[in-house]
């Protein structure tokens, strides 16, 4: 028989059970949520492998903080990460291959680049007809302050040979099952171009495990797959990396076919440069507004080529008017930009953005369509309702 | 068993428990950050070949054609998937079935927000 004393350690236990158990029951009852320490708010399309999309809303601030900074994984993050036993290799088609530690990078000289980083697959999800991938709506983009020394000059220490075609990065991700490893090569000519770096700073701090931590690569202007993250390999080759991230992934077709239409193989290139692109910011879509006042801002960026316009339609794209570009600006980052338009009654109506960069490249009013959604570019719009 | 023996094989039992409870609750937590897979003849051969490597979250945002599924399937067979050969067609099914190219989009969600950031 069980004493009261008994009895009452029983229920006492029990209670410090469920009370130091409570935060976890409250995230098993919120099915729709994921806990992710230090990237709250952020649009779930993957929890394992982890892939956050930053909400268009989020998009209002030039530099994106870290904890709305999009992450992008192909695999599982390494699980260990050691910074005092990280080591970087350089070798390949090089005279004297290196290998250096995190505090050999340090005493390079540092370079800081403001740039826009975007998934070639941002947007797939607005993709007619489907295609299979991740579904990333408009925020598989985010812009920040990288830092690291440049590529150029771990390559110059490690004596690049002239027959030295392309540079290859390996990066420590975790690889599931059978699925090649995630490696891809740039041409030599961008991996030596002064602004390609190997950064090991965000926004002012050590990069962190999401952002890939010790070191990554920062191909500017180019998509976010060319970047590669837990960089601890970099090889120099004759000739372009032939794996599954070269080939078939990450590929444009030559020719621009009918949506839906088959691609041959060996009639397409790699993807590398940005497209330009604007996207609206707020307001939201779907939103409700009360006044006839309506502040319309975003942002637009264009790879490596300058943003050098943003224009705006209320009416269907039938007439369009210039936005004000923001005075913060840099190669490479995208440009905020932001217009003040009055309702001329209420009612419904759509908002759309255009962006035009200097090489005379206009958004679209349809992306080109392509079988894995790659550079998703057309003019952006938002529907809402003014009540007012 | 003097008062304070007893006090500390309770403690010990307590412990015991709620690192238990905890364990539990985890895997229901880890569970819970995903959307399940609908019903149907293959539900947990699906979710144990697929949900292997990666969460459902990318299944279930898929709307895909019979023949885009099938694409997809023999490339996760390739790249790993335990999958028995019998068990193919009945997949393709099953994922063509419940995530078409009609089927409204699944709505988003979102990470948690349980302390404010505090990062840069």
């Amino acid at each position: 028989m069980i004493s009261r004393r008994d009895f009452l350690q029983r229920v006492s236990g029990a209670m410090v059970a469920a009370a130091a158990s409570y935060p976890l029951l409250s995230w098993a009852a919120d099915n729709a949520e994921v806990l992710v320490p230090g990237k709250e708010g952020m649009i779930v399309r993957s929890a394992r492998f982890l892939d956050l999309e930053m909400p268009p809303e989020f998009a209002d601030s030039w530099i994106t903080p870290v904890h709305h900074f999009f992450v992008r994984n192909h695999m599982h993050e390494p699980s260990t990460l050691d910074a005092s036993v990280w080591r970087l290799t350089v070798g390949g088609e090089v005279e004297k291959p290196l290998t250096l530690s995190l505090a050999d990078l340090a005493k390079l000289e540092p370079h800081t680049l403001t740039n826009t980083l975007e998934c070639a697959g941002n947007g797939r999800g607005f993709q007619q007809p489907k295609v299979p991938g991740v579904q990333w709506g408009k925020g598989a983009v985010g812009t920040a302050r990288f830092t690291g020394p440049r590529l150029r000059d771990l390559l110059q220490r490690a004596g690049l040979k002239s027959s030295g075609k392309h540079v290859m990065f390996r990066g420590l991700d975790e690889i599931p099952g059978k699925v090649p490893a995630f490696i891809r090569s740039i041409p030599v000519e961008k991996a030596t171009d002064s602004d390609t770096l190997v950064a090991t700073h965000m926004n002012g701090a050590p990069l962190t495990k999401h952002h890939g931590f010790p070191a990554r690569c920062l191909v500017p202007g180019w998509i976010g797959a060319a970047s590669c993250k837990w960089l601890t390999e970099i090889k120099v080759l004759d000739k372009e990396f032939e794996g599954n991230f070269m080939k078939p992934a990450y590929r444009m077709p030559n020719q621009p076919i009918a949506p839906g239409g088959q691609v041959n193989p060996d009639d397409t290139h790699a993807v590398t440069g940005l497209n330009v692109k604007s996207i609206i910011a707020g307001p939201a879509d779907g939103l409700l507004l009360r006044s006839k006042a309506v502040h319309i801002h975003g942002a637009a960026w264009a790879g490596e080529a300058d943003v050098v316009r943003v224009e705006i339609s209320t009416d269907f794209g039938a007439t369009w008017r210039p936005a004000q570009l923001s005075k913060e600006h840099a190669h490479y980052a995208w440009r905020f930009w932001s217009y003040d338009w009055k309702a001329p009654k209420a009612g419904d109506y759509t908002l759309m953005s255009r962006a035009t960069d200097n090489q005379g490249r206009i958004q679209p009013q349809s992306a080109e369509w392509n079988p894995s959604g790659y550079l998703y570019n057309a003019i952006d719009q938002v529907k809402i309702h003014v009540a007012a | 068993m003097s008062q304070r023996d007893s006090f500390q094989n309770f403690s010990v039992r307590q412990c015991v428990w709620t690192v238990v409870l905890f364990a539990l609750l985890s895997v229901l937590q880890l569970w819970s950050q995903s959307p399940d897979l609908p019903p149907g003849p293959v539900q947990g051969k699906v979710r144990t070949a697929c949900l292997e490597c990666h969460d459902s979250h990318i299944i279930v945002q898929q709307r895909l054609s019979k023949a885009a599924w099938t694409k997809e399937v023999d490339k996760m067979i390739k790249w790993g998937a335990v999958v028995d050969a019998a068990d193919r067609d009945a997949f393709i099914d099953y994922l063509s079935t419940n995530f078409p190219p009609d089927k409204p989009a699944e709505p988003m969600s979102r990470t948690s927000s349980p302390k404010k950031p505090d990062h840069p």
